[in-house]
């Protein structure tokens, strides 16, 4: 059976009866068996994943309506809660942790009859670029298993570009999303910020986060978001898209768009296979029917020192509740005085987590937040006001999604300043709210580059059409795994 | 110059949910930790849900205040750590980035002066913590969340006040106050908790916080005058600084907590957005407001005659104010103020006994309706109240099964006349010359009759019969 | 500059033990050295600003239990309490 097939596809084969979910779910989990030793993509398989697949085909035998996955095996970064499963953030502080209840977007896949093949690696609490911080160890790029897979939804871009799995959701914070999706080669996704909802995706640094897919194809990626999307009141973040449908349409083309390039984002530091690539994914767009112009946004050279002070910020707060009291691992309380049970049970905690909760005490603390914090917050908002300006003259923006080439594991990990940079393409998607997407591109000496599109807020169906058209000028290499 | 600040805690326990989810509001029927969810307990993932009746009652509580409203509130994260805390930050509100508490500055009269209030904030209440064990060395800290994400309103105000009564007076006014908005139920435990600041003077400003009760406040603010008043006078300078009250000895005592634990480090809450009150929502509250205590007050003293007194009284307890709403009349209002605020009050003056009162308006006028028509005294409708109030019986079942009804026939009660008259020779002759002392004999009269003889008859029939 | 001092009330305020001291404080160091680049930033005049609900659009007021008894799938002590440390 071939497992290297699209998710659109995958549904297609089943409508005909070409495939049962069953045998389909099975072979993967075979897969994810025969290579996830190499790979460790995987935290958690789900053992019961082939009978939940059973009965989805049951279900289609008997002509009662079945959900838009007909059963489609999908792996979930571990930092997103399902009922009565682990979640453990890749972290020894909920190593054991179960949830009591689903998110939204776990509700909504099951209402689609999505079946969940496993949960996967990320780096601690979602922070890091390269998922080596993960508590039980890295994942390896499928592209050459020497190599990071970036971060920190490195298991959603392995799982995905492997073929353990149809399709992943991740989630950015700063690039998490789409970082590995561009080191691994395959499709990531960040919408608009509060079009998908945060209820059950465990918080690092909620008011710039969003859970996105991770696909193959452009077109999956539309799929996905139609299922997962839309106003959520359990989430008072989420904005209403009107039921959007993101599918249809997206081969609408880019005929007459504008296109800015982002100066700050192709400039110093550049890898120069990676600026080439770029260059010509924008000859390419032409070709389509747009112009491409340079753009400025000024504000981009603080957004990674921006980005790191907000979210540490938000981090320490929204991790001060692990305190090991109501939920967490075995460490009694007999004996101990509260001030130093807590900051002994917290010393579970990786050593990223640590620095940067560190740090997010520092950033806002009296003394030290009008250097810090509120400057960072006043960039945000400044990046914000000119990336608007931006769209103003421009449909949309592009840059490569990583201006650097996936390294080997081992390579970044003791210097965090140096990782801090590579993110300088992407957290400005995160900081402004805006939606943007990672392409596979281009494959150099064996490693993947991705191109990153941009719009203006709400306009993720005019950026997946563009993500297509610019998916379908290039034929990529299979993964060799 | 002693100045005395206060920051009033607040529940909101007539809403239906906590502050941020669905639980109940009011905890207080629950077993340990049942009135518990995933938003509440914090648990990873989990996000709060902005309850709007409780942004309203806030905004109303803020308007009774006088105080200024924005057009957009802000919730901010207060961050420290505590085992009653499940996120171990508490959503608050602050002013740092402009106006954006549910209430500005705003004012209110006790007496002839005006205490400013600074401002009124919107929050969720923690956990609370229970000890279980004997001595100190085995003891157990247990908590219990069933609290947790209550809706509280922090009204904070200018140190305005000069003497503990003074406050004693704005706490009654208040609790008054937001019993009458429909808000809250003061006289539940633990529905209203205050600290307090003080300073003499122009000298450092002290706190005094975990004070337990409104009477234990009064008492708080009076030890630190003295103490403070003492040090000044031996010239030993105070200290500025935070205190705890001590329940159990009555004193203030220095807090332990370090200075550094205190950073807070606010910022916006990332996931409540920015709330709106539009202008038109605004107005619309404003016009359903229940009418001012004050308001009342004046209305019953110019629309019924009702003596200052007796208004002050009924305007400022909900539970009376309603009940007069409901029955009164023209004829009736100054009657019926009157058995409420005499009569009726010993019946109802705690909580369980008013949730567990069967009286309704008919009783009161069908009450009025027979004391004015002469059915029954004044004294029987005294007993008749006890016996409504407890089973709800229609007055006429009352009247009849306790033998209420007032003697009016005049053969029953010139025998009864008769028979004082031989009983009580010699009062009679002194009533002969000195017409007074007839009342004794009336007096006489009532007794036998259980009070139930009409008086006015009974003084008629004696007169005549003495001659 | 960070000093190491700073870098200890911290991790106090933050309640985590820092064990190897020297070495987090060097990291810690230098990320927060790499934050004074937001110095040189032109944004005295921005102003915060926020995503805006509108009041109507908040959750109503409704008593709605949750569906599970929580408090068995937590740490729970005699099956009711949750257990903290002494409080000093």
């Amino acid at each position: 059976m071939n497992l290297k097939i699209s998710a659109l596809e995958f549904v297609q084969e089943v409508q005909n009866g070409n495939i049962s979910a069953e045998d389909f779910v099975a072979k993967t989990l075979e897969r994810i068996q025969n290579i996830d030793e190499k790979l460790h993509a995987f935290l958690s398989v789900n053992e019961d994943a082939v009978n939940q697949a059973r009965e989805i085909d049951k279900k289609i035998k008997s002509g009662n309506k079945v959900g838009a996955c007909f059963g489609m095996p999908i792996s979930i970064k571990d930092n997103m809660c399902i009922k009565n499963s682990k979640t453990t953030c890749a972290s020894k502080m909920l190593e054991n942790y179960v949830s009591p209840y689903d998110a939204t977007v776990i509700t909504k896949l099951k209402e689609q009859d999505a079946v969940f093949v496993g949960k996967v690696n990320l780096d601690e609490f979602a922070m890091g670029l390269t998922t080596e911080f993960s508590a039980f160890g890295a994942s390896k790029n499928p592209w050459n298993t020497e190599y990071v897979p970036g971060g920190s939804s490195g298991g959603s871009a392995v799982s995905v570009s492997a073929f353990e799995c149809v399709a992943s959701l991740g989630s950015d914070t700063g690039g998490s999303v789409r970082n590995p999706a561009s080191f691994c080669s395959v499709v990531g996704y960040k919408p608009t910020y509060g079009l998908i909802s945060r209820y059950g995706l465990i918080s690092y640094a909620n008011s710039i986060e969003q859970i996105g897919p991770i696909t193959r194809t452009v077109k999956d990626t539309a799929f996905m978001l139609n299922i997962i999307s839309g106003l959520d009141p359990n989430d008072n973040t989420t904005v209403d898209n009107k039921n959007e449908d993101y599918l249809s349409g997206i081969d609408s083309g880019i005929e007459g768009k504008k296109i800015g390039i982002i100066k700050e984002m192709i400039g110093e530091g550049i890898d120069p296979t990676v600026l080439s690539a770029t260059k010509d994914a924008i000859s390419k767009l032409e070709t389509l029917g747009a112009t491409c112009e340079e753009v400025s946004l000024d504000m981009v050279k603080y957004s990674v020192a921006a980005y790191y002070t907000i979210t540490a910020t938000e981090a320490g707060s929204n991790l001060a509740r692990f305190d090991n009291l109501r939920y967490g691992y075995d460490f009694s309380v007999e004996g101990y005085e509260f001030n130093s049970y807590i900051s002994k049970a917290r010393q579970k905690f990786g050593p990223e987590v640590t620095r940067r909760m560190i740090i997010g005490g520092f950033v806002p603390s009296a003394g030290h937040a009008g250097k810090y914090f509120l400057k960072a917050l006043k960039v945000k908002n400044k990046l914000t006001r000119e990336i608007n300006e931006a769209f103003k003259k421009f449909d949309l923006l592009i840059a490569p999604t990583v201006p650097i080439l996936p390294f080997k594991i081992g390579e970044k990990i003791d210097d965090p300043v140096s990782l801090f940079q590579i993110d300088i393409n992407t957290v400005t998607a995160n900081l402004t709210g805006k939606p943007a997407i990672s392409v596979p591109f281009a494959i150099s000496n064996g490693l993947p580059i991705g191109i990153q599109l941009f719009t203006d807020s709400m306009q993720d169906k005019l950026l997946l059409q563009a993500a297509y058209a610019l998916e379908q000028t290039v034929s990529l290499p299979e993964v060799p795994i | 110059m002693t100045k005395i600040g206060l920051e009033i805690h607040c529940q909101l326990t007539n809403l239906e949910s906590k502050l941020f989810c669905s639980c109940k509001a009011n905890y207080r029927e629950f077993e340990i930790n049942e009135n518990i969810c995933p938003i509440c307990m914090g648990l990873p993932g989990s996000l709060p849900r902005l309850n709007q009746e409780a942004v309203k009652k806030a905004t109303i509580i803020a308007m009774a205040l006088n105080c200024t409203i924005p057009d957009k509130i802000a919730f901010f994260r207060k961050n420290y750590f505590y085992p009653d805390l499940p996120k171990n930050f508490q959503i608050t509100q602050l002013n740092i980035y402009g106006d954006t508490s549910i209430g500005g500055t705003g004012s209110i009269m006790v007496g002839d002066k005006k205490i400013k209030i600074t401002r009124i904030q919107l929050e969720e209440d923690p956990g609370r913590l229970i000890y279980e064990g004997s001595s100190s060395k085995n003891l157990i800290t247990l908590v219990d969340y069933n609290r947790a994400g209550t809706p509280l309103v922090e009204i904070v105000t200018e140190p305005d006040f000069e003497n503990p009564k003074q406050v004693r007076e704005f706490l009654n006014i208040l609790s008054d106050l937001l019993e009458n908005l429909g808000v809250s139920d003061p006289s539940l435990d633990g529905a209203m908790r205050a600290d307090a600041n003080v300073s003499i003077e122009g000298g450092k400003k002290v706190e005094i916080k975990n004070i337990g009760s409104f009477h234990d406040l009064e008492k708080a603010t009076i030890f630190e005058i003295t103490r403070q008043e003492s040090l000044h006078s031996r010239n030993i300078a105070i200290i500025q600084e935070t205190r705890h009250w001590d329940e159990q000895r009555k004193i203030t005592v220095s807090s332990r907590s370090k200075e550094e634990d205190l950073d807070y480090r606010y910022f916006l809450e990332g996931d409540i957005p920015w709330v709106k009150i539009d202008p038109e929502i605004q107005k619309e509250l404003k016009s359903q407001m229940p009418e001012s205590i004050n308001s009342k007050k004046e209305r019953y003293i110019s629309q019924f005659d009702i003596p200052t007194q007796v208004a002050s009284v009924l305007s400022s307890d909900k539970f009376y104010s309603d009940l007069f709403e409901v029955s009164h009349t023209k004829s009736n209002a100054k009657e019926i103020a009157n058995i409420i605020t005499t009569d009726l009050m010993g019946l109802v003056d705690t909580r369980e006994k008013r949730e567990e009162s069967k009286i309704t308006a008919k009783h009161l006028t069908d009450l009025t309706d027979s004391i004015q028509s002469g059915k029954i005294s004044r004294n029987s409708a005294k007993n008749a109240l006890y016996e409504i109030v407890k089973t709800g019986k229609d007055l006429s079942q009352v009247i009849t099964e306790l033998d209420l009804g007032n003697v009016s026939d005049e053969s029953e009660l010139l025998h009864i006349i008769r028979e004082v008259i031989s009983e009580e020779s010699q009062a009679v002759l002194e009533a002969k010359s000195n017409p007074q002392t007839i009342n004794y004999l009336v007096g006489k009269v009532m007794q036998k009759t259980k009070g139930k003889a009409d008086p006015t008859l009974t003084l008629d029939l004696l007169k005549k019969q003495i001659g | 500059m960070v000093t190491e001092e700073e870098i200890e009330h911290v991790s106090k305020l933050m309640k985590i033990d820092i064990d190897d001291h020297k070495e987090y404080v060097d990291k810690v160091q230098a990320m927060i050295d790499y934050f004074d680049v937001l110095d040189s930033a032109d944004v005295e005049s921005e102003e915060i600003s926020m995503q805006e609900i509108s009041i109507s659009n908040l959750r109503n007021d409704k008593y709605i239990p949750f569906d599970d008894k929580l408090i068995t799938k937590l740490n729970n002590y005699k099956g009711t309490y949750v257990r903290a440390p002494k409080m000093s």
